[in-house]
């Protein structure tokens, strides 16, 4: 441990001094640090720039947020938001999805469709 | 055999009076006792506005059920039940058992690794605090 400190003990005086030597040890860690949380945008797929000029945002699996293991097919009001008007079932590229939760999704919409609590097409 | 749950949905029709969807639950519970199964819970939703139109309606009375039985044929004998009452004009009996059990299953395994080691919150401060102490020291 004493080995550690002495090391750490000289620059830190110069720290103040040269600030873009030194300042980047503590405040690298920092930066870092609350980043795994943020549900890692910079992984792949971020920051990829082809032709194209825009950013894509990467989409976030909603019931991967809130962390559900059941899509409970009598809530038509969590299933609506992915349909579209005319009553189809959204890609997975549309919402961000995960591959598991879309499929839960697609059953728990075809239920609710049986039941007649959600459109199999919207009425004209 | 082991014990199945099922979800057991029907919508009746707007103008029927209530005494007459409490008759349909009755007689629906009865059947499933005597079949050998057991209503769990019964909940009336109430009117609701139906997504499609059914029997030209676009409206229904619509009741939900927990059934819990061991034979196959209790849902044979409801849904029967269901298909002659006059009201009723539409069911839908779900089998949950086996994704309630799944459910159970992930969210066990979810506990167990946030038991095992709470990475989450532990890091993240641990992180900051020691560039503090750096920075302390200086």
């Amino acid at each position: 441990m004493a080995d550690e400190q002495a090391p750490q003990a000289p620059p830190a005086p110069a720290a103040p001094s040269a600030p873009s030597g030194h300042s980047a040890g503590p405040g690298g860690p920092g930066r870092f640090g609350p980043r795994p949380q943020g549900g890692r945008p910079g992984g792949p797929g971020g920051p990829k720039r082809g032709k194209r000029s825009f950013i894509r945002k990467k989409k976030v699996c909603r019931f991967c947020v809130d962390k559900s293991d059941y899509i409970d097919y009598k809530r038509a009001e969590i299933l609506a938001p992915f349909l579209q008007e005319r009553g189809k079932i959204l890609p997975r590229r549309m919402t961000g999805t995960c591959a598991r939760h879309q499929r839960w999704l697609t059953v728990a919409i075809k239920r609710a469709q049986n039941i007649a609590l959600l459109p199999f097409a919207a009425e004209l | 055999m082991e014990e199945r749950q099922y979800d057991l949905i029907f919508i009746c029709r707007p103008d029927t009076p209530e005494p007459d969807i409490d008759k349909i639950i009755a007689t629906v519970e009865h059947a499933a006792t005597e079949k050998g199964g057991k209503i769990e819970k019964t909940e009336k939703w109430g009117r609701k506005r139906m997504a499609y139109r059914v029997q030209r309606m676009r409206e229904g009375y619509y009741v939900f059920m927990l059934l819990r039985s061991t034979h196959g044929e209790v849902v044979k004998e409801l849904e029967r039940r269901l298909k002659v009452a006059d009201p009723v004009i539409k069911y839908l009996t779900i089998r949950v058992d086996e994704e309630l059990k799944r459910q159970e299953k992930l969210k066990r395994h979810r506990e167990k690794r946030a038991a095992r080691r709470p990475r989450k919150t532990a890091p993240a401060p641990a992180v900051p605090s020691s560039g503090e102490h750096a920075a302390a020291q200086s």
